[in-house]
């Protein structure tokens, strides 16, 4: 109706000049005039863990434009498309405004104490009637550390289960478990100035360039390196290498292995660090016996020849950098492969010095936050269950008794669903993730979400797949919102900050929880006298202190005026600009030394055969964060990615009479995704496919499959055999 | 494990140490500035370079430049297009990142009816005025890079002007300043020595800088495999159908070819009253006139398209096609009131006509649209002026002349001819363009052509030749008219532009 009663823009007297109109600020010289803001505010970006430091514009207390913040040392004045955007994600139709609850099978606005009290009500009820563990908390890499903390404590300690973990467990949870195994505790010893400082650089399931594309900067940075990228995809990081491995599906760690074996067959060892600093160095020789080239080669599909080139360079290299992601993490053998990492590292002693680093690239903005502060797979401040001495010591740095510390870990995120499916878990409450896109094999989630008596989902978004199953659906504030730290792949702490006001009546993440607390009765007892994030802040680095993720030594003020802080920093200590772990070589492990672990190769899960023969891969792309919450109501980024395609090689295709653009569905044996459209493209291998994994509309995750990592228990989200049809007509 | 054998030591030893030569990117330890640091002396411009080896396709050069300049997510006046080649595991993709090219022969500029644009003769950087501009997006059919983009919220075009803003203030542009790898920069050209040799203007997946002359140098990969090409042509849209202009194309084709018959009837005396058939005509085309202004963003302005007379074709069709209008007026009233001259005025009235079909094909004839670019599209309207015309009097049931309706056969026998030789080159063509443009008329819209062609052999050819009746003519008039409007209607969607080789997603839809 505006645009028929519009009658000058019709006739053409009006061209909306006012609305395109162009000004001068000093801030931002010469730009669109509607981007132009009052103030900015400093803050980090809220996607990935590189980092980034980003500063809000604030006009009319709307976000309105987002800009790199120059003096933060991590992103070197630079943004990727989705931090260039990101003030778009904060005002959007689809933030949740109100507690919405369930009643009579539809979500209605309720207050926010009815809310809060309906949910510590059902909660106790369950807990009651099933059980203290028949409740279980599925929370995010995405909140803030504050939040974290406190979280964990409130779960573990005020709602007294054990059955808590976070949608980590579906990135880099292998990295976790891999650390904790060889190096006796979690917490990636490298720097991003690595990359820039290492001669060889060893990227193995990284794809740097669509999904920490401001990482790639470092690599640029460093004059002298040789970059070597293993991807069975020949994805954007690959064509960038010197020396690209297409090695066969998961065959990394096979790779490692005959990289290690050529390492200590040509005597490109370090055996002076490995006599003082890892034990298990005989058991390992004799184990790699078995990865000689030959068989290797055949393993991995890498010749011979390379193998030794490749096991040349890192052997001989000043400073070796291995970096990974997903591809390693994902995997039913993900720890394993870690261990078979940080061998490598120890074997030629590339660890503790500029350069030379095992370094996990995590997932998400605040992963670090949870590993260090959460109290899902350790406890806070990587302690463990099962040692004596973390327990006592948290105990009374609580002031608590021991007793009320759980023993062991509870269920991983993964056994949480297979519990609900067993009716074992009757309440879940999920904070920050989405699950309905992200778990692997939607049907057992399905299945084991429709047997919860209650489920509580709270995030900053609604309707999303996952809010609209909830029974109480609580609105969070969101990044932009809300204050905190955000802790990023290399230990650096960077200060999250405010720019604007909660949308309706959201709450941080942090108010909940101590409104939680409260209805629960525990809020003085767990978090006495906080009143705002500064205040968990400050109780954490009191709990870490002396820690190997040592807070001790950042504030707040510190971060403000400093910026950001690498940990560990322990008190009065001076802020480094790069810091390593491991410097000294020792090790969180009772000897101290680090662990070299024989880990064995194993074919991945469900290989293709007749009915379903092709590998399927899945990803990422650069435009979209996850499952797509927040980039979807990015107008400019589903511009450019609007939906998920399905790469094939053109040798598949034409067997199958497919070209590209052509609908397709994708079927394994748990499933179907529908009308995903075909890329046709040499980026794949004859007989494996590739798909992106963000889109809800078309869900991968319909086919991936319930396999896990027997320790990280992080899914093999990358290896799945499915087959490839022409769309079938939708029955719906 | 003691010693090695012979053939691993060699192995061993060839490996050199340091870095191996294949595809990295090159960095300067001391970061180059992105922008020039000197003014620019006379015969000197301003233009983009982009670096096709650092640029990882990340595209915040494209949310960079929406935000800057405050743009719907729609347009995106910097793109980024993918360019793949090779075989797997040496499989190669690159990314073209490209805003507007500052061309040194604009033929944005060129085309532009209201001089909206101008080249800064200074910078040389290629400005549009979006007050100036008037919304007939010519310029969007004359760029082979795609770079004008029609804003239908504004009902003006709007493109690239390299921040120039900002560069005066001595800030980067916005891609310049976003870019992580620095791929994109502005720098200082020659203008003399770039015209004598642009080939570095050139890449994969980009039409010939020879169209207009791009200033954007671009660094391609040493690398690059033979087969590397565009990732969209399996994916062919077809283009928008223009449908004021569907209509009133038709309609001043039909009304110049009916005066230059009631013209020739009126010399010969062999009409009846030619007055109403006359002043039917003149309504067609005062009304195709009026109809074609609803094609522009702003209507209101329409009379500005009579600047460009120097340079556009589009600012000459109006002209002519006014003129055309008012001496057709002439002409008419001479017919009513039985003046004297009519028959001066008439071949005035058929010359103007004449002169603004030639004009409306111009228009079309350009470079960035290849199916456009042939002597076709000058046949296939002279071809309706021909069939339709004769006919359209025909239809009045006035006179008895028995060469009007073999003049409407041969007029269509001419269009026949011409959709079908039209078609043969097209699909015979190894230009991406061409082709695609046959293959919209092959698959998406094959029922059309058909029925088109049908229409044109039975109404157009047929039915004049065998026709008894007035009333079948009336009949054989109405169905060619209604295929004439269909031919037009195909004419429109099946050109496949020239442009930036996009990504392999769009936002359209899986078909």
């Amino acid at each position: 109706m505006k645009s028929v009663l519009d009658w000058k823009r019709i006739v053409g007297l009006d061209n909306k000049s006012e609305e395109y109109k162009y000004a001068r600020d000093e801030s931002t010289g010469y730009t669109a005039a509607k981007r132009i803001p009052e103030k900015w505010v400093a803050t980090t970006c809220g996607y990935c863990s590189v980092g980034c430091g980003i500063e809000i514009g604030v006009k009319d207390g709307r976000a309105v434009a987002a800009r790199p913040l120059e003096s933060h040392p991590v992103n070197r004045g630079k943004l990727c498309p989705k931090g260039l955007s990101e003030h778009h994600i904060i005002d959007t139709e689809n933030r949740l405004k109100y507690p919405l609850l369930r009643k009579n099978g539809k979500l209605v606005r309720v207050a926010w104490d009815e809310a809060l009290s309906t949910m510590a009500q059902k909660f106790r009820a369950v807990q009651a009637a099933h059980g203290a563990n028949a409740l279980g908390v599925l929370s995010t890499g995405q909140l803030v550390t504050e939040e974290f903390y406190a979280l964990g404590k409130l779960v573990q300690l005020g709602l007294g289960t054990v059955n808590y973990d976070g949608n980590t467990t579906l990135c880099m949870s292998s990295a976790v478990a891999g650390y904790k195994v060889s190096f006796g505790s979690d917490g990636p010893p490298g720097a991003y100035e690595d990359l820039e400082r290492a001669d060889v650089i060893l990227l193995i399931g990284a794809n740097l360039a669509d999904n920490h594309p401001i990482l790639c900067q470092y690599l640029d940075a460093n004059p002298n390196k040789t970059v070597i990228v293993a991807d069975p995809r020949v994805s954007k990081t690959a064509m960038m290498a010197d020396i690209h491995l297409p090695l066969k599906p998961r065959s990394d760690l096979a790779l490692l292995n005959g990289i290690a074996h050529l390492l200590i067959r040509f005597g490109l060892i370090d055996r002076d660090y490995i006599a003082a600093h890892t034990t298990g160095f005989e058991e390992l020789e004799k184990f790699l016996e078995a990865y000689n080239p030959e068989r290797v080669a055949e393993l991995t599909g890498i010749s011979q020849e390379t193998l030794f080139r490749v096991a040349a360079l890192y052997g001989r290299a000043k400073a070796g950098f291995i970096g990974w992601t997903m591809g390693v993490n994902h995997s039913t053998l993900g720890t394993a492969t870690v261990n078979a990492i940080c061998n490598l590292a120890l074997l030629t002693g590339n660890l503790g010095r500029a350069g030379a680093s095992p370094f996990s690239i995590t997932g998400q903005c605040n992963a670090m936050g949870t590993r260090e502060t959460g109290f899902t797979s350790g406890m806070p401040g990587y302690r463990k269950f099962d040692d004596p001495a973390d327990r006592a010591a948290l105990a009374s740095l609580w002031n608590i008794d021991e007793s009320r510390l759980p023993v062991k870990r509870g269920l991983a995120y993964p056994d949480i669903v297979e519990a609900a499916v067993a009716k074992k878990i009757r309440a879940l409450w999920i904070i920050a993730t989405n699950p309905l896109v992200s778990f692997p094999n939607q049907d057992v989630l399905r299945q084991g979400f429709s047997n919860l008596d209650f489920l509580v989902v709270q995030d900053g978004y609604h309707p999303t797949p996952t809010t609209e199953l909830a029974d109480l659906v609580l609105p969070a504030s969101i990044w932009g919102e809300k204050e905190g730290t955000y802790t990023n792949s290399e230990r650096r702490v960077s200060k999250v900050n405010q720019a604007v006001t909660p949308i309706g009546e959201a709450r941080s993440d942090f108010d909940i929880f101590l409104a939680l607390a409260e209805k629960l009765g525990c809020r003085e007892e767990l978090f006495p006298g906080w009143t705002c994030p500064e205040d968990a802040f400050n109780e954490w680095r009191r709990v870490s202190s002396g820690r190997l993720c040592d807070y001790s030594g950042i504030s707040y003020e510190m971060l403000s005026e400093h910026g950001p802080v690498q940990w560990p920093l322990g008190v009065g200590e001076q802020p480094q600009a790069n810091t390593r772990l491991y410097a000294d070589g020792m090790f969180d492990t009772p000897t101290g030394r680090a662990k070299l672990i024989c880990a064995e190769w194993a074919p991945f899960p469900e290989q293709p055969g007749r009915e379903y023969p092709l590998v399927l891969n899945t990803g990422r792309t650069v435009e979209h964060w996850h499952t797509r919450t927040k980039t979807r109501e990015v107008p400019i980024l589903e511009r450019l990615s609007p939906r998920a395609w399905l790469e094939m090689n053109p040798r598949d295709a034409k067997t199958l009479g497919l070209r590209s653009h052509d609908a397709v569905d994708i079927v394994s044996r748990r499933g179907r995704v529908r009308g995903v459209e075909l890329r046709l493209t040499e980026i794949t291998a004859p007989g494996q496919v590739f798909m992106p994994f963000h889109f809800f509309e078309t869900n991968v995750n319909e086919v991936t499959q319930s396999a896990f990592d027997p320790i990280s228990r992080e899914p093999n989200y990358k290896q799945c055999a499915v087959r490839v049809e022409r769309a079938q007509e939708n029955p719906r | 494990m003691t010693t090695l054998p012979l053939f691993e030591s060699t192995l061993l030893s060839s490996v050199p140490l340091g870095r191996t030569q294949t595809g990295l990117v090159q960095i300067e330890l001391e970061p180059r500035p992105l922008i020039p640091t000197r003014s620019l002396r006379p015969g000197e411009q301003y233009r983009f370079h982009f670096d096709m080896k650092k640029c990882i396709g990340c595209k915040c050069c494209v949310v960079a430049c929406n935000e800057q300049n405050g743009n719907p997510a729609e347009l995106n006046w910097r793109r980024v297009g993918e360019i793949e080649g090779g075989y797997y595991p040496n499989t190669q993709r690159y990314h073209l990142s490209m805003g507007c090219n500052h061309c040194l022969e604009p033929s944005c500029l060129i085309g532009c009816p209201v001089e909206a644009y101008t080249k800064n003769p200074i910078n040389g950087v290629v400005l549009h005025s979006a007050d100036t501009c008037i919304g007939c997006q010519y310029c969007t059919w004359n760029c082979s890079y795609g770079v004008p983009q029609y804003n239908p919220e504004r009902g003006v075009v709007g493109k690239c002007d390299m921040c120039h803003n900002r560069l005066s203030d001595g800030m980067s542009p916005a891609c310049v300043s976003a870019c992580p790898e620095g791929a994109i920069e502005i720098e200082i050209v020659n203008v003399a020595e770039w015209r004598s040799d642009f080939l570095t203007a050139n890449a994969p997946g980009l039409p010939s800088a020879d169209d207009s002359i791009s200033t954007t140098r671009i660094t391609l990969p040493d690398n690059l495999p033979p087969d590397t090409g565009r990732v969209d042509t399996q994916r062919i849209d077809p283009e928008h159908p223009h449908w004021p202009l569907v209509f009133m194309l038709v309609l001043t084709q039909l009304s110049v070819g009916a005066f230059g018959v009631i013209w020739i009837l009126d010399a010969l005396r062999a009409g009846g009253s030619l007055t109403l058939a006359a002043l039917g005509s003149l309504c067609l085309a005062a009304i195709s006139l009026a109809a074609s202004t609803l094609h522009l963003g702003r209507p209101v302005y329409a009379w500005r398209a009579l600047k460009g007379l120097r340079r556009s074709w589009l600012s000459r069709e109006v002209l002519t096609l006014s003129l055309f209008a008012g001496s057709a007026g002439a002409f008419a009233a001479t017919l009513l009131f039985d003046l004297p001259a009519r028959s001066l005025v008439g071949a005035f009235t058929l010359l103007a006509g004449l002169a603004g079909l030639t004009c409306s094909a111009r228009i079309y004839m350009v470079k960035a649209r290849p199916a456009w670019f042939a002597t076709y599209t000058m046949a296939e309207f002279f071809s309706t002026a021909v069939l339709l015309g004769p006919l359209f009097i025909c239809a009045w049931n006035i006179t008895t002349a028995p060469w009007l309706p073999f003049a409407a056969a041969i007029g269509g026998s001419a269009q026949l001819l011409t959709q079908l030789c039209k078609y043969l080159w097209l699909s015979r063509s190894d230009i991406f363009e061409l082709r695609g443009s046959s293959l919209l008329l092959s698959g998406r819209f094959q029922n059309l052509f058909v029925a088109r062609l049908i229409i044109l052999l039975g109404a157009g050819i047929v039915m004049p030749l065998v026709a008894a009746s007035g009333y079948q003519l009336t009949l054989a008039f109405l169905a060619a008219l209604a295929g004439e409007w269909l031919g037009r209607y195909l004419f429109f969607v099946s050109v496949v532009p020239k442009n930036l080789g996009a990504a392999f997603i769009s936002s359209g839809r899986a078909h």
